[in-house]
């Protein structure tokens, strides 16, 4: 890439998991690099987890191939696999070295099964070390699931006794939480950094100690320790003799949370610039290339230059999309044309109850249309802008709360779009 | 020996009771019959099918009438409407807040309505107090700045859950009952007579025989269905109306349109919301409550002309109640409709009209005046029984229900306990701010009665905020698995029921903010709790308890 007049190359619009790993993946290949986001990803309201293909059967990535060959619009195929595989190592390189590595990846190629905090099963390929730590897959023993007496977001009886409904032999304990009980309004977040705390850890481990038994593994919920997490995880596993894992719980996650943060520091130790809380409220375009975008500030906007520009702006959740009453959707910052399920206004968007087994149709059919270099299309399927690509959910072509990809979908994605605006 | 109608197998009726008066329907009309029996000496029992206020009563904008809506075209509503508005700020006031009323045209209405309405307002007694523009607005800055006229009427906002619980309890105290889930299946009539009623425990299907010397029908939108159980033809007309309740109160006022009566003419101030209403949709069934997208348009659009920039804040909710329109057979002439029947009420003598002693029904007519609606009934009954006792329901104070001092609040009381460590425990919910010993509470009081989380609810407005319950729902799952000992299976069973019932109100409603809520909602229920696969192979909650669904006010 020719040397710009800008203070950055490439300018990273969205914080979320495409944003951050676009913007890595750039500044690995030597970019200079501004992030600018609004606000956090979708990534600190998930799981922690990354789903590829939660419902593959045998080996993941070759299932996802196969989705990609029958479903020729959904971001797979239009990624390519290459860009999945490349995706996900890039997350798992970068993971490691900011020290919140994924646990490696099942030999075989299959998902793990992970409890969830009702007891169900969640199937994702990837999983943080002590979130996967929970694989049940063969457990071969009971499982103890502790929770915290009086918090009010963790319930071991519910967790335990659905697992022992689908075969899993597990049992409750509740233990207290070191010094008092929860406060009125406490969130993962807090008890996450109340972990960091050794003595409170000391205390629970204490009481946990005579509950385990013959069990094989111990879960918690997922507030092992905030800045400390990797200490925390290791102490508890000396301390009870055996694999202790997390159980995500209600957002926003702390396993989450530390992957962002983490990858925000990491740009900020390599001199990218980050700018989270920044609007991106218009594009600057010339002629098909887009030269700069203009951010909110007080009573006016600043414009940022560079020479090409990665959009994961994130869909309707996250705000890449927007709607609103008469059924009308838009990209707001540069006017992109948005599809949308097909019916008058909003009559087609969502099924009759919350949990349909093939999910709403407006979060599969709303979103931008891009081609294999991640460039935003018009309706007649040209490239709209030679400089710009789009990433993540801001995408068409699949719902990322139905189809078991919504991780998967951004780290191709994400990988792609750097990769064809750093060739461009 | 008495004559089932129906076909009900006699050995499957396991208890029989008997009472004077049997009061089917708990809401506002049969809470007010109930207690107006047990003031004049009547052992009355009331039963609903449902929990109180799930019907019509429940279902409505919250307002309580100065009658002003009615001034223009329907004067004995008009009237009805304004006595008894005034008597219910006497004897309820803890149900009612004094919101005062607005009535504004603006330059798109019929210039010569409001002398028409006035002069209606002065021959119904309804004080109708002009005002500048000016002086509207320094009271209610969002108003539009386009004003023709402007009345201050005495409209008020009315909680019917602590309305009708402080009718029940009052009643209680005088040794009259109410039953609910309790769905009458057949009246006991024989010969001429209607002498009770077979009800069916909607959550346990226990059946039992309740006798009684005379029935009063108060099932509003129901009545037909009920009176037919007894070979009886009422012939109701079913008009539906949408309501959006906005996640601020916007106006303290009730702000009225000064036109003839129209979709979409209402804004109410009621706790933390403000609701807006409404449509009027002509329906063939005591239960449509659908919303259809052009109604939610219709209501936005209307509202935004006397509030600007009002469609576009957050929507949290909608729902849709059922009024029941009876017109008598001698009163209608050919096809009439919705807004042009009269909302005056009709207590239909069963023994007077049909020859069939023992029932009495009454329907039609509003909230506001389900006092004076009761008086009739019961008189109605009275003179069956024999009872010379005159009404005196409008001569003294309600107690203030117990219900209601869990329940009553401002958000902002609850709020200011709260950082006063006057409300301990954890938040459950942090929207509505209901604490787990307020729910632990809550599921005690319901003893070994079966209690799902819609009923809670209703007690303490658990999930009725922002997000909908995304976050308090598998809370409250999860406290009532510990509390009622339910399996885990059961817990599911009843988060299940939970989000299906919350999501009802929000759908008509899902775009821009409230979406992403939902979406939110969505990823919580899926991705982090695996609910959507839990609840595969578990067998939906009892269709009765999940149909007690909306109840007003998001």
């Amino acid at each position: 890439m020719a040397e710009s007049r800008h203070s950055a190359d490439v300018i990273v619009i969205g914080a979320g998991l495409s944003g951050l790993l676009a913007a890595v993946h750039a500044v690995k290949r030597g970019a200079r690099v501004r992030l600018i986001a609004n606000g956090w990803g979708q990534q600190i309201v998930s799981p922690g987890w990354i789903s590829v293909f939660d419902r593959a059967d045998g080996d993941v990535l070759a299932a996802a191939q196969r989705h990609a060959v029958v479903q020729p619009d959904h971001p797979y195929a239009l990624a390519g696999q290459e860009a999945l595989v490349n995706g996900l190592a890039l997350l798992q390189e970068i993971a490691a070295e900011i020290g919140e590595p994924f646990a490696p990846p099942r030999l075989d190629g299959r998902n793990l099964r992970l409890p969830t905090m009702l007891g169900g099963m969640q199937t994702p390929l990837l999983a943080p070390q002590g979130i996967a730590n929970g694989d049940l897959t063969d457990v071969d023993g009971p499982v103890l699931i502790v929770g915290f007496d009086g918090w009010r977001d963790f319930y071991p009886e519910m967790v335990a006794g659905n697992l022992s409904r689908q075969g899993i032999a597990a049992r409750a304990v509740s233990v207290a939480l070191g010094s008092g009980r929860p406060g009125w309004d406490e969130w993962p977040a807090d008890l996450a950094r109340r972990l960091d705390d050794p003595a409170v850890r000391a205390a629970i481990v204490r009481q946990v100690q005579p509950h385990v038994k013959d069990a094989v593994k111990v879960g918690f919920p997922a507030v092992l320790g905030m800045e400390r997490h990797a200490e925390v995880l290791r102490e508890f596993q000396t301390a009870l003799g055996c694999p202790v894992f997390e159980i995500p719980v209600l957002p926003p996650s702390p396993a989450g949370t530390r992957l962002s943060n983490g990858l925000r520091r990491w740009l900020l130790r390599q001199q990218a610039r980050v700018q989270i809380g920044h609007a991106v409220v218009r594009a600057i375009v010339e002629g098909r290339r887009c030269v700069g975008v203009e951010v909110g500030a007080l009573g006016h906007t600043n414009p940022f230059y560079a020479d090409v520009f990665v959009l994961a702006t994130g869909g309707l959740y996250n705000g890449g999309i927007q709607s609103d009453e008469t059924g009308r959707l838009w990209e707001p910052i540069f006017g992109f044309p948005v599809s949308g399920p097909p019916g008058e206004g909003r009559t087609g968007w969502y099924g009759e109850r919350l949990l349909v087994a093939e999910g709403h149709p407006i979060y599969r059919e709303s979103g931008l249309r891009v081609n294999a270099q991640m460039q935003p299309l018009d309706v007649e399927g040209a490239p709209l802008l030679e400089n710009v690509f789009a990433a993540g959910h801001l995408l068409a072509g699949f719902n990322p709360l139905t189809d078991g990809c919504a991780e998967g979908v951004a780290l191709a994605t994400a990988y792609k779009a750097a990769c064809a605006a750093l060739a461009g | 020996m008495a004559c089932l109608i129906g076909l009900i197998a006699a050995e499957i009726i396991v208890t029989t009771t008997s009472v004077d008066v049997l009061v089917i329907g708990g809401g506002a009309t049969g809470a007010a019959a109930l207690y107006d029996l047990a003031r004049r000496g009547v052992r009355a029992l009331l039963v609903d099918q449902l929990d109180f206020t799930t019907g019509t009563s429940g279902r409505y904008h919250g307002l309580l009438h100065s009658g002003g809506r009615y001034a223009g075209h329907d004067l004995e509503t008009a009237k009805e409407c304004i006595v008894e508005n005034q008597i219910l700020r006497r004897i309820a006031p803890f149900a009612v807040e004094d919101t005062g009323g607005l009535f504004v045209a603006t330059p798109v209405d019929p210039a010569d309505f409001p002398a028409r309405w006035l002069d209606g307002c002065t021959k119904a007694g309804i004080p109708a107090e002009p005002l500048t523009p000016t002086q509207a607005r320094a009271e209610e800055p969002a108003l539009t700045p386009h004003i023709s006229a402007v009345y201050r009427v005495p409209d008020a906002s009315v909680d019917s859950f602590d309305l009708i619980h402080g009718l029940v309890e009052a009643a209680r105290s005088y040794g009259s009952d109410a039953w609910i889930y309790q769905r009458v299946i057949a009246l006991l009539r024989e010969g001429d007579a209607v002498l009770g009623a077979t009800l069916e425990d909607t959550r346990t299907g226990e059946r039992r025989t309740v006798h009684a010397a005379c029935v009063i029908n108060a099932t509003g939108p129901w009545a037909g269905v009920v009176a037919g159980l007894a070979g009886l033809d009422v012939k109701i007309l079913f008009s539906r109306g949408a309501m959006i309740a906005m996640n601020t109160r916007w106006v303290n006022t009730i702000v009225n349109r000064l036109r003839p009566a129209d979709d979409g003419d209402i804004l109410v101030p009621v706790g933390t919301v403000c609701v807006l209403g409404t449509t009027s949709v002509t329906t063939d069934r005591p239960d449509d409550y659908r919303i259809e997208p052009w109604e939610v348009t219709k209501i936005l659009a209307e509202a935004d002309v006397v509030v600007p920039g009002i469609r576009y804040g957050r929507a949290l909710r909608a729902w849709a109640g059922v009024r029941p329109l009876y017109e008598p057979p001698e009163v209608t002439r050919g096809e009439v409709e919705g807004r042009a029947v009269k909302r005056t009420f009709s207590v239909i003598d069963h023994a007077e009209r049909d020859g069939v002693r023992g029932l009495v029904t009454v329907t039609g007519g509003k909230l506001t005046t389900c006092r004076l609606m009761a008086e009739k009934a019961v008189d109605a009954a009275c003179a069956q029984l024999g009872v010379k006792v005159p009404c005196s329901t409008a001569d003294e104070v309600l107690p203030i229900p117990a219900a209601a001092s869990r329940r009553y609040h401002r958000l902002d009381h609850r709020l200011h306990r709260l950082e006063h460590g006057e409300m301990p425990g954890a938040l459950i919910c942090e929207c509505e701010l209901v604490t787990r010993p307020q729910l632990e509470a809550a599921i005690a009081a319901y003893g070994e009665q079966p209690v799902a989380l819609d009923d809670l609810r209703r007690d303490l407005r658990l999930g009725m905020g922002p997000c909908q319950a995304g976050f308090c729902g598998v809370r409250a799952a999860g406290i009532l698995q510990s509390a009622r000992k339910l399996s885990a299976e059961q817990a599911v069973q009843a988060l299940g029921a939970f989000v299906d019932e919350r999501f009802r109100g929000v759908r008509p409603l899902l775009w821009g903010h409230q979406l992403r809520q939902l979406y939110l909602d969505e990823l919580i229920y899926r991705r982090i709790l695996g609910l959507d696969g839990l609840l595969e192979g578990i067998p939906a909650t009892p269709a009765t308890v999940a149909a007690a669904e909306e109840v007003s006010r998001g």
